[in-house]
């Protein structure tokens, strides 16, 4: 039951993109505040009708503004957690529950609704309680269970990580895996957390003011952002100015000129050229946008020998639990800093002030035009 | 005590009930619900009898409902009805004044509804009846009680645009608000004392009920 997803809308607000998610996959929406990824979700329900696309589940059309069809949310067989749950205030969790299977006798539906809960783990006592008298986590238990109950084709769940503390965190995490192994739909979430978006799911699309500008595994959207915006949008941290110069001498490789950020004086001829690999997809002599993954750098304690390896001085040591986030102000391109993160033995032999060498990974760098999607 | 008068006056409270609970409870719903150019005019329309004098609503209704009138000439001629000077008559001027007492306070109590409550019950498959019943007038009942409770206290009550449109005919317009006027006409203080003394009971009594069971249901919730 694969979800094919295609929007085009202009008015009243913009909102395009196509996208594919397949049964048991995980895909997460992403973006900024306002970069239409609730707006996105709603229309997969059937709660908004955009002016232009498709959705289709399986075989079942959805929604198709070329053939004219549009199935309203009840005819959808979708399961929506919505990010404030939206529970009846005034019924149990049990009868929340009920609310999608009053197609059966009431013996039949006390029963279906009671396993929905207790697969959620929810106390018998718990399920006659109002969703006022349960906790945020319990109110989202309940509410993933009433998706449930639905038997859906497509879960969506907006935000479910945003109003749920730590410790419930660890068993939503649980309960997500679990239903990706037993219902083998696609699964949809929201969600503006980028950690944890990249954590649970196999697709991101990456959203912003309304349109997708871009999808694919989480590593690879981190390894090769189409563009700087989507390098910011993912939290892309170094990412750097420079100039592409041209084919290299080495077959597939070219020559980049690693630019100090805009209002730093700096002699040109003096900054680092870099071998990188050439996609052939950019002019020579254009201004280009380029990013380093944290993974494509390591610290070696002795001094810089060869392309790749720069001297730099630790600006910035923040210890953080397991790990340090480490600050690196480059000798050979003032004004520019390395961020990186260590973990392990290093971790003790850093100190703010230190002489150390970065050795880039030159093979990762991944090289952007400025402008363009 | 005009007995006949105040079993006049439940009978006309109850017939206005009647035919406005299901309108009010259409019109506030939508005007919760929908926006539209206009809409401020409609819930101007709305408000109106609230703020006419309630001789100038009586005069309105007495030209437009009198056998001159269009109205009143067909209600003659199709039905043999009378419109004014008659039950029928002060049953719909009083569906028309009190229109305000009811769509209000059942529009806010829709308004108050959550629109993701709405949209939560469409996703779990109920249909358009199913999510009025199982959670827009569960949680919406508060505001419709109130609003019964009001109109029904309002009906019992008025004088001018009863007095306009029906007269003081007993047994057929004459309400216990008017006969109270007739017996202070009359010297009989006496009668009109214990008049007015049931309609402040029966008032302050109804009035403190809704707010004492709206309570009740808000907490519940």
């Amino acid at each position: 039951m694969t979800l094919h997803v295609e929007v085009e809308q202009v008015a009243p607000t913009p909102l395009a993109g196509a996208f594919r998610c397949e049964d048991g996959e995980l895909l997460a929406l992403v973006g900024p505040s306002g970069a239409g990824k609730t707006s996105m979700l709603r229309v997969l329900a059937g709660l908004t009708r955009p002016q232009r696309g498709r959705v289709v589940v399986g075989e079942a059309v959805w929604f198709d503004t070329a053939s004219g069809v549009f199935l309203p949310p009840q005819r959808r067989r979708v399961g929506l957690v919505f990010q404030d749950y939206a529970l009846m205030p005034h019924l149990s969790a049990l009868e929340n529950v009920s609310l999608p299977l009053l197609h059966l006798a009431p013996p039949a539906r006390e029963r279906q609704a009671r396993e929905w809960l207790d697969r959620v783990r929810l106390s018998a006592a718990q399920q006659n309680r109002r969703p006022a008298d349960l906790s945020g986590g319990e109110q989202q238990r309940v509410a993933v269970a009433r998706a449930l109950a639905r038997a859906p084709r497509l879960m969506l769940l907006d935000e479910p990580f945003s109003a749920v503390d730590q410790m419930n965190r660890q068993g939503l995490y649980q309960l997500l895996a679990d239903l990706r192994r037993d219902m083998a739909i696609p699964i949809v979430l929201v969600t503006h957390d980028l950690h944890e978006a990249a954590m649970l799911a196999d697709r991101l699309v990456v959203m912003d003011a309304g349109h997708v500008l871009q999808q694919g595994p989480p590593a690879a959207i981190h390894r090769a952002p189409r563009n700087a915006r989507v390098a910011d949008l993912v939290g892309i941290q170094n990412r750097f100015q420079g100039r592409w110069i041209g084919p290299s001498a080495r077959e597939g490789w070219g020559l980049l000129q690693w630019c100090a950020d805009a209002g730093t004086a700096v002699d040109p001829d003096r900054l680092p050229l870099l071998t990188v690999r050439d996609k052939r997809r950019i002019d020579a002599g254009q201004a280009v946008h380029w990013v380093l993954a944290g993974d494509a750098i390591t610290l070696l304690e002795r001094p810089p020998q060869g392309a790749g390896e720069f001297g730099a001085v630790v600006s910035e040591a923040r210890p953080l639990g397991e790990i340090t986030l480490l600050a690196l102000a480059l000798d050979a391109v003032p004004g520019v800093t390395l961020r990186l993160t260590l973990s392990g033995p290093q971790r003790r032999q850093v100190e703010v002030g230190a002489r150390v060498t970065a050795c880039v990974d030159l093979g990762l760098v991944h090289v952007m035009p400025v402008r363009g999607r | 005590m005009d007995w006949q008068a105040l079993i006049l006056s439940l009978q006309l409270a109850g017939a206005t009930l009647a035919v406005l609970l299901p309108l009010g409870l259409w019109l506030g719903r939508w005007l919760a619900r929908t926006r539209f150019a206009g809409k401020a005019l409609v819930e101007a329309l709305v408000v109106l009898p609230l703020v006419l004098p309630p001789t100038v609503l009586g005069y309105y209704l007495l030209v437009s409902l009198g056998g001159a009138s269009p109205l009143g000439r067909w209600a003659a001629e199709t039905l043999d009805l009378r419109l004014t000077f008659s039950f029928t008559g002060l049953v719909v001027a009083s569906v028309i004044f009190n229109v305000p007492f009811i769509v209000q306070p059942v529009q806010r109590a829709f308004e108050a509804i959550p629109r993701g409550l709405t949209e939560a019950a469409a996703v779990s498959g109920l249909g358009i009846w199913q999510t009025w019943r199982r959670v827009e007038m569960p949680l919406a009942w508060p505001g419709v009680l109130s609003a019964v409770v009001l109109t029904f206290v309002h009906t019992m009550g008025e004088f001018g645009v009863v007095l306009m449109v029906g007269g003081s005919i007993p047994g057929e317009t004459r309400t216990i608000a008017i006969s109270i006027y007739d017996r202070v006409q009359a010297f009989d203080l006496a009668a009109a004392d214990r008049m007015a003394l049931l309609l402040l009971v029966l008032s302050l009594g109804a009035v403190t009920m809704s707010f004492f069971a709206s309570a009740r249901l808000a907490a519940r919730r």
